[in-house]
């Protein structure tokens, strides 16, 4: 059944152009859960193994294998993410692309990494240092650079400065960690990855739930 | 007056369609009946109109055992949308 067609003037049609351009931005609102679960995360990993550097005990696994297991609740996260979903945006897409092209280089980087501390085994430096210890060093820094970029780049996407401060303070914290001891860097590891997800995740959730909040108000 | 203004688009309820889709990838029925505060009826006649005229796609899947009809704007749409924003704007001679 349709209703009779409403003639619009020009200015009733750009303002009804720009009014539903303005709903479709309010409707977009991320929930904050993935970066609040990988902040913590890291940090956590970091934190444990400064704890094992520190105190010289070893966990029976490597602590840093979380990160592939909690690849199964982002996963469910993600679907359950897309099942709610009525709309999808091109900042949604864009996204999704950019957080799983930075999640195939961490993984890559990972086996690059590996790869070369399994080539280097029995290698000494000039200092007399084993290579394996002396590359454990600039370990960090290449993580904390890789960080930054996903994390910045949302930040400026998103127009929400949290993000993109934390990517910032990545890269600083990468610069810093090239200069200072593996205890250092998994201290800033930690720091990193509180304030750019972590802390960044809190605010995206409490904004998500009073925009949810909202809109179950409106329509009451 | 209005002679050079698209007719398909110069109609509330497809415009504010096209506005809604010119803005995201892709859009579910109720979710632009939300915002539009229009009749799944009166929606389901605009959109068709939209479709026939080539301006959107319109894709009908299942989630969860629901019927699913999902509206994305094409490249011809696009077009369309942006010569109607220019003429109008020529007409309030802010061009």
């Amino acid at each position: 059944m349709t209703q009779p067609e409403k003639q619009l003037t020009e200015k009733e049609s750009l303002d009804l152009i720009a009014k539903m351009i303005n709903k479709a931005k309010d409707a977009c609102h991320d929930t904050g859960i993935s970066a609040m679960m990988w902040g913590s995360l890291i940090a956590i990993c970091a934190l444990v193994r400064l704890s094992e550097l520190q105190f010289d005990y070893r966990l029976p696994f490597d602590i840093y294998l979380l990160t592939f297991v909690a690849v199964i609740p982002q996963i469910y996260f993600s679907i359950k993410a897309k099942k709610k979903r009525k709309v999808k945006t091109y900042d949604d897409a864009f996204m999704d692309s950019l957080w799983m092209g930075f999640g195939i280089t961490i993984f890559l980087m990972i086996f690059i990494t590996n790869a070369l501390f399994n080539a280097m085994e029995g290698y000494k430096d000039p200092a007399g240092h084993t290579a394996v210890i002396t590359m454990y060093e600039f370990i960090s820094p290449l993580f904390l650079l890789l960080y930054g970029m996903p994390t910045f780049v949302t930040g400026v996407s998103m127009k929400f400065k949290p993000m993109i401060f934390g990517g910032i303070l990545c890269w600083v914290c990468c610069l810093i960690a090239i200069y200072t001891p593996v205890k250092v860097d998994l201290l800033l590891t930690a720091f990193s990855a509180v304030f750019a997800w972590l802390i960044p995740g809190i605010i995206m959730e409490k904004d998500y739930r009073n925009a949810k909040l909202e809109l179950a108000v409106a329509n009451v | 007056m209005f002679k050079d203004l698209d007719p398909i688009l110069h109609s509330q309820l497809r415009l504010a369609v096209m506005s809604l889709l010119i803005s995201v990838k892709e859009a579910e029925f109720t979710f632009i009946r939300e915002k539009t505060n229009s009749t799944a009826g009166n929606l389901s006649v605009q959109i068709q109109k939209l479709k026939d005229a080539g301006y959107i796609d319109v894709t009908k899947q299942f989630k969860d055992n629901y019927p699913l009809t999902v509206c994305k704007i094409t490249k011809q749409g696009i077009k369309s949308f942006e010569v109607y924003v220019g003429n109008l704007q020529s007409y309030l001679g802010k061009v």
